[in-house]
């Protein structure tokens, strides 16, 4: 059977055509009309205020009164100062320190609690639990636990270990790993929720065809699961590494910079640059150069993971 | 309903929507007080703890005289003080009064504010209460920005209690530095310390280091600090503040601090205070009128004098802390000039001095101090034997925070005397 379809009369379809033309400009207009607000408060907050705190870092401004502008003068003054240096190497160390552990540690949790384990729900939800808290009241546990009189220095000194107690956030060698510790802990149950939403979309039939090949649990996992969770290590390495670069919360608390600026870091030196000392224009240039060096490792992170072409 | 009927009932809509707005942003931007018939204004001051401030009382026995004035407090953690008064004032929603300190070594010091055109310049009132001798510290360019309230000592707030406590029976506060390391040495048998340090709190590190500082540098040199603004002497070639480092460091090697002192807390002192296991800490002499509520009666604080290298003279830090301003701003200067005045009053200096156990500065002269925590040192009061506190005459905070981060990283042997006192010169002369 055929059917036809009635021809359209030109002179409707004439009609028709500005019409429905009119009507197109008029659901554009519409769309950016009804985004216009968004828009503006993105450009507004996120921008705007970003681009004002970036001019400051070429002036001398206190934070009240009036500036000069400077040019590069704060971005010299930083890269001859040691102190910044070693805060950029605490900045570097904590965010590259931190993904590797939470990432593995994250990684080891979610393969064991992927499938089997009966209590594997329970688990999942006491590995998150720490994510959810607020930075800053797990540091001041932890700070507590750090205690020179502290629940670690006692059990050092009841098993006969009294030498080793020590001030652990006062330790200049200890110090920085107190405030990694304290990263790591927390964050390491959110690189698991991420792996475990990679692991599921990895078809278990994959996995049985090649254990059915011969492949032993390594091989499978380097093989078969680790390619397929590939975007998840994209997402949970890039977020680690820029919550990484900017970790403040757990250094105040546990630390504050100390002992002697040792666990000092960009983003805490941008805190007490700009607001406890009064010099907002050099507090700003240490923000853009955060910033860049957050720009600069979330591109390459990117570029690293990013799926490859297939040959 | 119609297109032309929704068309309407939505902008009806939005113009009451605007209408609210309007009338919600006037009732918020309206003067509803004014400088005439009932008065109101806004009162900005530092707080540490969840106790009831002493302004805040002030503040409540203001009104209370006054039932036609409001005062709305606004306490601010002290930890967050200055910054929040700076951005405050930067963006003009400053209150009208609000609680400062003398010179420009704080983030909350009033030259720096008054020099950007964010205070007022007081009345004769405020600058009578200007201590002679200490000008710049209030005032700039002739006229007096802030109106001192205290008379606050550094020094040490020792509990004479205490040392019974941990069972020593003998225990006098010592007169000299060998007498002190005796001391140290008992207390550390006895499983406690002389003192108690907040060595991870570099404003405690630094108010203990100027406590020294006084015996070291200010008692041969009381103008050390002009010396070091006209640049005729430096920090790391000045042999009185090598000498107040090397002070700290042996206090540290002879067991005068606490274990675990460079982690310590401002805890650690309330609760080596309260506790007794410490006898003394360098805190301001308010301080002892809160640790003294959380320790028994037997603890007895007392302010004492650290004690003088051999051949040297005792020595004390004592000058105002705080002062009151005015925000320039302000739409109720008249209301707020009027409490200025009556905190200035004998009065509400003798209620100060209740609330907040600092002695007052207009009076403290006049006071007889005897019996109270203030006896040790009402001598040296009365032969001028103290100097203003160094911190409020420095030119920036940058050289209070090398001078307390410094001594922490003595403490853990991080840094040489050198490297802080050099520290101390970069920060002096950025």
């Amino acid at each position: 059977m055929t059917t036809t379809t009635p021809a359209r009369p030109a002179t409707a379809a004439r009609a028709a055509r500005p019409a429905a033309t009119d009507r197109n400009r008029l659901m554009k207009f519409g769309h950016w009309w009804w985004a216009l607000p968004g828009i503006l408060l993105v450009l507004g907050i996120h921008y705007v205020a970003t681009s004002i705190g970036g001019f400051f870092a070429f002036t001398n401004w206190s934070g009240i009164g009036s500036f000069e502008f400077i040019g590069f003068d704060n971005f010299v003054k930083i890269f001859q100062d040691p102190s910044k240096i070693g805060a950029l190497l605490n900045t570097l160390f904590l965010a590259f320190g931190s993904v590797i552990l939470t990432n593995v540690a994250g990684l080891l949790l979610a393969v064991a609690l992927n499938r089997g384990l009966r209590t594997r729900l329970a688990l999942r939800t006491l590995f998150f639990m720490p994510v959810v808290l607020s930075p800053l009241a797990v540091s001041y546990i932890w700070k507590f636990i750090f205690d020179y009189n502290g629940p670690i220095n006692l059990v050092l000194k009841s098993v006969g270990l009294g030498d080793l107690v020590t001030s652990w956030t006062a330790d200049p060698t200890w110090a920085i790993w107190t405030v990694l510790v304290v990263i790591t802990w927390q964050n390491t149950g959110f690189a698991m929720v991420i792996y475990l939403a990679g692991l599921a979309s990895v078809p278990v039939e994959i996995e049985e065809a090649a254990a059915l090949d011969g492949a032993g649990m390594w091989k499978r996992f380097w093989n078969v699961v680790f390619p397929s969770i590939r975007p998840a290590v994209a997402i949970a390495t890039t977020l680690g590494l820029v919550n990484g670069l900017r970790v403040f919360d757990q250094i105040m608390a546990l630390t504050g910079g100390g002992p002697a600026g040792a666990t000092e870091n960009l983003a805490t030196q941008v805190y007490k640059q700009s607001f406890a000392l009064g010099n907002f224009g050099y507090g700003a240039a240490l923000a853009l150069v955060l910033t860049v060096i957050i720009l600069f490792f979330a591109v390459l992170q990117q570029r690293v993971t990013a799926p490859r072409a297939e040959v | 309903m119609t297109q032309h009927r929704r068309a309407r009932a939505m902008w009806t809509g939005v113009l009451a929507v605007s209408a609210a707005s309007a009338l919600l942003l006037a009732g918020c931007s309206g003067d509803s007080g004014g400088d005439s018939g009932a008065q109101e204004f806004t009162f900005t001051f530092a707080t540490s703890n969840n106790l009831e401030s002493p302004y805040q009382k002030l503040a409540n026995d203001y009104m209370a005289a006054n039932p036609d004035v409001t005062i709305t407090t606004n306490p601010t953690p002290n930890d967050k003080y200055g910054e929040t008064v700076r951005t405050q004032l930067q963006a003009g929603n400053a209150s009208d009064v609000i609680q400062t300190t003398p010179g420009s070594g704080d983030a909350r010091g009033l030259v720096g504010l008054a020099e950007a055109g964010f205070l007022e310049p007081l009345g004769d009132t405020a600058t009578s209460l200007v201590p002679s001798g200490s000008e710049s510290l209030f005032q700039v360019d002739g006229k007096t920005y802030g109106q001192p309230l205290d008379f606050t000592i550094g020094s040490v707030v020792a509990s004479l209690g205490n040392p019974f406590r941990m069972g020593v029976t003998d225990f006098t506060w010592p007169e000299n530095m060998t007498d002190l390391y005796a001391s140290c040495d008992t207390f550390a048998a006895a499983g406690g310390s002389l003192f108690a340090v907040a060595g991870a709190a570099p404003p405690n590190t630094g108010l203990m280091t100027q406590a020294i500082a006084a015996t070291r540098v200010y008692a041969e040199t009381p103008d050390w600090n002009q010396q070091r603004i006209d640049g005729k002497v430096t920090f790391a070639d000045s042999k009185g503040w090598i000498d107040t480092l090397q002070t700290v460091i042996d206090l540290k090697d002879a067991g005068c601090f606490q274990a675990g002192v460079e982690g310590g807390g401002f805890d650690a002192i309330t609760n080596g205070l309260s506790g007794g296991t410490s006898v003394g800490g360098f805190i301001p002499s308010g301080a002892a009128i809160e640790i003294a509520a959380a320790a028994p009666p037997e603890a007895n604080f007392q302010v004492e004098p650290f004690p003088a290298e051999d051949g040297g003279k005792p020595f004390i830090l004592a000058s105002t802390n705080y002062t009151l301003s005015i925000n320039a701003a302000s739409e109720h200067k008249d209301a707020a000039t009027k409490f200025l005045e009556w905190m200035a009053s004998d009065e509400a200096q003798q209620k100060y001095y209740e609330y907040s156990g600092e002695l007052p500065v207009s009076a403290y002269q006049q006071m007889d101090l005897t019996g109270t925590i203030y006896e040790p040192i009402v001598g040296l009061l009365a032969d001028g034997s103290y100097t203003t506190l160094p911190n409020n005459v420095w030119p920036n905070p940058a050289v209070y925070d090398a001078l307390g981060t410094g001594v922490q990283g003595l403490l853990t042997g991080q840094k040489s005397i050198d490297d802080v006192l050099s520290a101390m010169d970069a920060a002096w002369d950025q």
